[in-house]
């Protein structure tokens, strides 16, 4: 088509630009790990995007990890530094940016990313160039049937069993006050369907009948009509695997048709410290599961929560522990086998991680063949217009309200 | 089979969300009618009105009803920038095309500005009604979405009356059926051509502070107002503005009729399977003329 | 193409409104040494390229380089698939992610739920994918452009709805893990192994455009980009035409689609069935220069370089994808036939100053050119003829 005068100048054009691409690309080749140098952790989180605002959470958590233990004197003597990536919540990115990390700028330990959907993708990378891979977010039971050797989630549950305290507690009330019927809803997310659907299954077993059970995409921003068959359909309890907007939204759509349930529980919306004032503090008697709580008791937590708070300014949030933990994990496994660097250093970790029970803020973690933590959920309870550990009974702040107050 | 409480109460729901899907959808079809253009960036600006609406309440901390003084006139000059330093520099030949990827563009720079300042997190305007609903037989209306369709719907009357009953509706829809007799009639086809898009793009302000009482917003919000406008725009027959209104209102309708037997996701395909049995079978559209054959 | 048509339909039609081609600036007579060196260059430079390419592997200092290779590389031929549609027949499609999308998970679903080999299961889904094109296209093609770039949006959005809710078979939301082709092999072999596919794709797609180019099939085509009303007053069967092409096109998309499912291994509904590697697509056909066999694979290179460079730079921020879309409106407003041609321009104005406007052909000059080319075998005719004549010549 085009003359040969100027197919040859595009064929110049075009050898330059490949030229200055492959220059470009063999850059810098990393250098190798010295005595005294720092220990470098990689992560890659989504700073922006759809995952953005869990992700800063994370990221949160991991600075002031990474603070708090160079004030302390470091790991190994070796002071932690960051190299924080954006995958801007995409799983292509998260892919590339893990192997920028390992392959490229080589180094010494990763970590893992924030949401389900991205941790999958993320932990075979480091699957595949053999490192361990501790992660603060991938909850769904999904992340443990891939048949990763090196994975470990710094959390004391898996979604499933978040709510295994309060599937107990309604279950062992008497026959005539327990719920007859529960409608579900949950986003279409691995996590949060994981959480509802954990509940379903046990409460389902226990005999109580399941009459709505509605799905919707991350994306749906009008709850009217799954609100509208909620309420028809007159359930005794309403379980909601919620994120964060979906679940005040749903709430919200409930309270406009005057929808009165018995017990309402909805996984992490009510634990954010917006919620009261999106739903217009009509808070009363909600439920929700929570790994973590400022005011737990484990010695690591308090140090933690204080300086976080000098930090950052607030005290920490759940997003927030589970990425601190994550360091928790990682660090002692440094300590106890010696060494922080790529290659067979990483098998001992891993090895060690397997075999070992580690303090945390969150409690004593440890984990079975695939990954899993062996723990469960507290769960908390909105009474008298704060957010209170109601359940397990050791763990107790205030006593579980049932049926709940109107809303 | 559902109660006849939940079937009256989904129609009532069905006919609020409609009425705002018209609004929309008139916008959109507009523009086409005017240049042929598919304005991807219509959702996009619905988002950032509703973002304003937002702001104004949050930080500014007065009714977002009120935010539509400015975003409205802000809106319509937008327009008329967009398509007199824009659009109207592409080629003829290609515009249809091009066009779409131009505002394609713009959407995308528009997400992209409202992540960077309102930061990607699910926003909802807290309004002291918001949960306030009253009864009518048997179901309950909320008064943020009746509000919601009120705007819609003065907003569409409107839109029909300037188009019929004033001169510039009368050029508006001269250039719309024949942009070259137009001009010969002595029609300044350029200007009303601009003054069009003012009003599409007005209708995304309004629409945008309807939107933004009842729901969340986030930046990527409207890839997904823009896969449906784009079906009802075609069923109803491009260009054709009550076809749209029209189209809007059943499809609405039908998503949420449907939201009962096969839940929120599978409703939604309502749209598309909508726009492919239309073009497949019937591809100027249930309502459209003249224009909507060839295109 | 609406103006096209309306300007045709008007008995006073301008047709001069008409885009200069900016191909077709005729080569000076008694240019044949000039042609034949410019013949040798041309065969060497594909020559570089395809050492340069395939010599890449070895050059890449670390297994991420390659793997941002293999990217790269997929760019290049999802574009180049896309510009079937986009460069012959001027249609702009947006929703060739979702035909990506197709094949990779048609590829993931037929290891994973059929038993199928890997590789069977790649060629068996892009047939799928293409069987499945013909009433997508028979849909979006019967009616004019707008029509199709409201399909091929649309197509994106019902996909992306129907594998989320699909759950049962696609997994939905928990995503679908397609098994490695070759268990045993470590990771950067793993993406050498592929590097080496997809260029081997990449060269197929290349053929295939050149050959379709050249064919008179591709004049057909390129006949409705240049004014689908006379095209088909003058008997092109334009519809099916389009539909076909459309076809060819989904069918490789779908295998760069595969092959990519391969490589990667995790798919997930919301980053398989996404808008925007849909428009990055359309960005790097346009840049690079829709009319030219090796502009999708310099849009690739470019906008691939560019992807990786915004977020870099505005890592923290969305601004990303500001700079996608001002890069996006730029092209679209002052380079809408591509970098390449614009380049081509401009060195041509710096080198050759005689020749940088068709005007310079006379009258004359043209008629002897014509004259000669008429004596020439017919299938070499239209080349050297204007743009809005060919498609007229070609159907005599």
């Amino acid at each position: 088509m085009t003359t040969r005068v100027k197919r040859l100048q595009m064929m110049a054009a075009l050898g330059v630009t490949l030229t200055l691409a492959l220059g470009a690309c063999g850059g810098d080749g990393g250098e190798a790990a010295g005595g005294d140098e720092p220990i470098v952790v990689g992560i890659s989180l989504p700073l922006t995007g759809d995952f953005s605002e869990p992700g800063k959470g994370v990221q949160r958590g991991y600075e002031a990890w990474a603070k708090i233990t160079n004030d302390n004197g470091g790991l190994l003597g070796r002071m932690i530094e960051l190299k924080i990536l954006d995958d801007q919540s995409n799983a292509d990115r998260v892919v590339a940016d893990y192997e920028q990390l390992i392959g490229k700028d080589e180094v010494d330990v990763v970590v893992g990313p924030f949401s389900t959907r991205l941790v999958v993708p993320a932990a075979r990378v480091a699957e595949e160039y053999g490192m361990l891979f501790v992660e603060p977010a991938g909850a769904a039971k999904e992340v443990f049937q891939q048949g990763f050797k090196n994975l470990f989630y710094a959390a004391p549950a898996v979604a499933d069993d978040h709510y295994n305290h309060l599937a107990e507690y309604l279950l062992a009330l008497p026959a005539d006050q327990r719920p007859r019927t529960a409608a579900y809803a949950a986003m279409d997310d691995p996590f949060a369907q994981g959480t509802a659907y954990g509940l379903k299954a046990k409460l389902e077993a226990g005999g109580i009948r399941t009459v709505v059970d509605e799905v919707y995409p991350p994306n749906t921003t009008d709850f009217g009509s799954i609100a509208a068959k909620i309420a028809a359909s007159r359930a005794d309890m309403v379980v909601g695997g919620s994120q964060y907007q979906d679940g005040v939204n749903l709430i919200v759509a409930l309270q406009q048709l005057r929808y009165q349930p018995r017990l309402a529980a909805f996984s992490t919306a009510p634990t954010n410290p917006e919620f009261a004032r999106a739903v217009g503090n009509k808070t009363e008697g909600i439920i929700a599961p929570t790994g973590y709580t400022q005011k737990a008791p484990y010695p690591s937590n308090k140090e933690f929560v204080e300086k976080y708070t000098a930090q950052f300014g607030s005290p920490p949030e759940e997003d927030e522990a589970n990425a601190y933990t994550t360091g928790q994990v990682v660090a002692a496994a440094v300590s106890a086998v010696g060494c922080a660097e790529q290659g067979d250093c990483q098998r001992k970790l891993v090895e060690w991680v397997r075999g070992n029970t580690v303090e945390t803020v969150v409690g004593p973690l440890s984990w079975d063949e695939t990954g899993k933590p062996k723990g469960a959920h507290m769960i908390q309870q909105w009474v008298g217009g704060e957010i209170q550990i109601v359940l397990p009974e050791d763990a107790r702040e205030a006593e579980p309200v049932y049926p709940k107050p109107g809303w | 089979m559902p109660s006849g409480a939940l079937l009256l109460q989904t129609i009532i729901l069905g006919l609020l969300l409609g009425g705002l899907y018209a609004l929309l959808a008139a916008g959109l079809t507009l523009y086409f009618g005017i240049m042929r253009v598919v304005m991807i960036a219509h959702s996009a600006f619905l988002i950032l009105a509703a973002y304003l609406a937002w702001w104004s309440h949050t930080r500014l901390g007065v009714d977002p009803l009120l935010s539509m003084i400015v975003t409205v006139p802000l809106f319509f000059a937008c327009g008329v920038a967009l398509q007199r330093l824009l659009l109207a520099r592409l080629r003829p030949v290609t515009l249809t095309m091009m066009s779409v990827l131009l505002t394609f563009a713009i959407a995308v720079v528009i997400e992209g500005l409202l992540g960077y300042a309102f930061t990607g997190t699910q926003r909802r305007i807290q309004l002291g009604y918001g949960s306030a609903s009253f009864g009518l037989f048997g179901a309950r209306v909320a008064v943020v979405k009746l509000i919601a369709f009120g705007l819609a719907a003065v907003a569409l009357a409107g839109l029909y009356l300037v188009l019929k009953k004033t001169t510039f509706g009368w050029a508006l829809r001269a250039t719309i059926q024949h942009r070259d007799a137009a001009r010969l009639v002595g029609i300044e086809t350029d200007r009303v051509a601009g003054y069009g898009f003012g009003l599409g793009l007005a209708t995304a302000a309004i629409g945008g502070t309807a939107l933004a009482l009842d729901t969340t917003i986030y930046p990527s919000l409207h890839w997904h107002w823009i896969g449906p406008l784009m079906a009802i725009i075609v069923v109803g027959g491009l260009g054709s503005v009550p076809g749209a209104a029209i189209a809007a209102m059943v499809l609405g309708l039908a998503q949420s009729l449907l939201q009962i037997p096969l839940g929120t996701t599978w409703a939604q395909t309502i749209f598309y399977l909508a726009l492919f049995a239309t073009l497949a079978f019937r591809p100027q559209g249930f309502f459209g003329g003249r224009l909507a054959q060839r295109f | 193409m609406p103006s096209a048509s309306e300007t045709a339909a008007a008995p006073f039609g301008p047709a001069t409104a008409a885009a200069p081609p900016v191909e077709d600036v005729p080569a000076t007579p008694g240019g044949e040494r000039g042609r034949r060196l410019g013949r040798i260059a041309q065969v060497a430079a594909v020559l570089l390229l395809a050492a340069a390419v395939l010599a890449f592997p070895s050059l890449a200092p670390n297994p991420y380089v390659l793997s941002a290779g293999v990217v790269v590389l997929n760019y290049a031929v999802l574009s180049t698939s896309w510009n079937f549609v986009g460069g012959f027949t001027g249609y702009i499609s947006l929703g060739h992610g979702a035909l990506a999308g197709l094949g990779g998970y048609g590829t993931a679903l037929l290891v994973t739920r059929a038993g199928l080999p890997s590789f069977v299961a790649l060629v068996v889904a892009a047939l799928l994918v293409a069987a499945l094109a013909v009433p997508i296209g028979y849909a979006a093609l019967r009616v004019r452009g707008a029509s199709f770039v409201i399909v091929s949006i649309a197509l994106v959005l019902i996909m992306l709805l129907v594998f989320q809710s699909w759950a049962s078979l696609t997994g939905g939301s928990r995503g679908l893990v397609v098994p490695r082709p070759f268990p045993g092999l470590l990771r950067p072999e793993h993406h050498r192994v592929f590097y080496f596919l997809f260029a081997g794709l990449l060269g197929l797609a290349l053929l295939a455009w050149w050959l379709v180019d050249r064919s008179r099939f591709g004049l057909g085509l390129k006949a409705i980009r240049e004014d689908e009303d006379k095209a088909e007053a003058l008997g092109t069967p334009t519809f099916a035409y389009k539909l076909v092409v459309f076809v060819v096109s989904a069918g490789f998309t779908a295998l760069a689609g595969g092959l990519y499912a391969l490589w990667f291994g995790d798919l997930d509904p919301v980053f398989q069935f996404s808008i925007l590697t849909g428009s990055y697509l359309v960005l790097m056909a346009l840049l690079g220069g829709v009319r030219h066999l090796f502009g999708p694979v310099v849009g690739a290179l470019v906008v691939g370089i560019a992807l990786e460079y915004f977020k870099v730079e505005f890592g923290n921020s969305p601004l990303h994808l500001v700079a996608t879309g001002v890069l996006l409106a730029l092209v679209v407003l002052f380079m809408p036939d591509g970098v390449l041609p614009a380049v081509g321009a401009l060195a041509a104005r710096i080198l050759r100053p005689a020749q940088n406007s068709i005007r310079e052909v006379t009258a004359a000059q043209l008629r002897e050119q014509r004259r000669t080319a008429g004596e020439a075998p017919r299938q070499r005719r239209p080349v050297a003829t204007g743009g809005r004549t060919h498609s007229t010549e070609d159907q005599e």
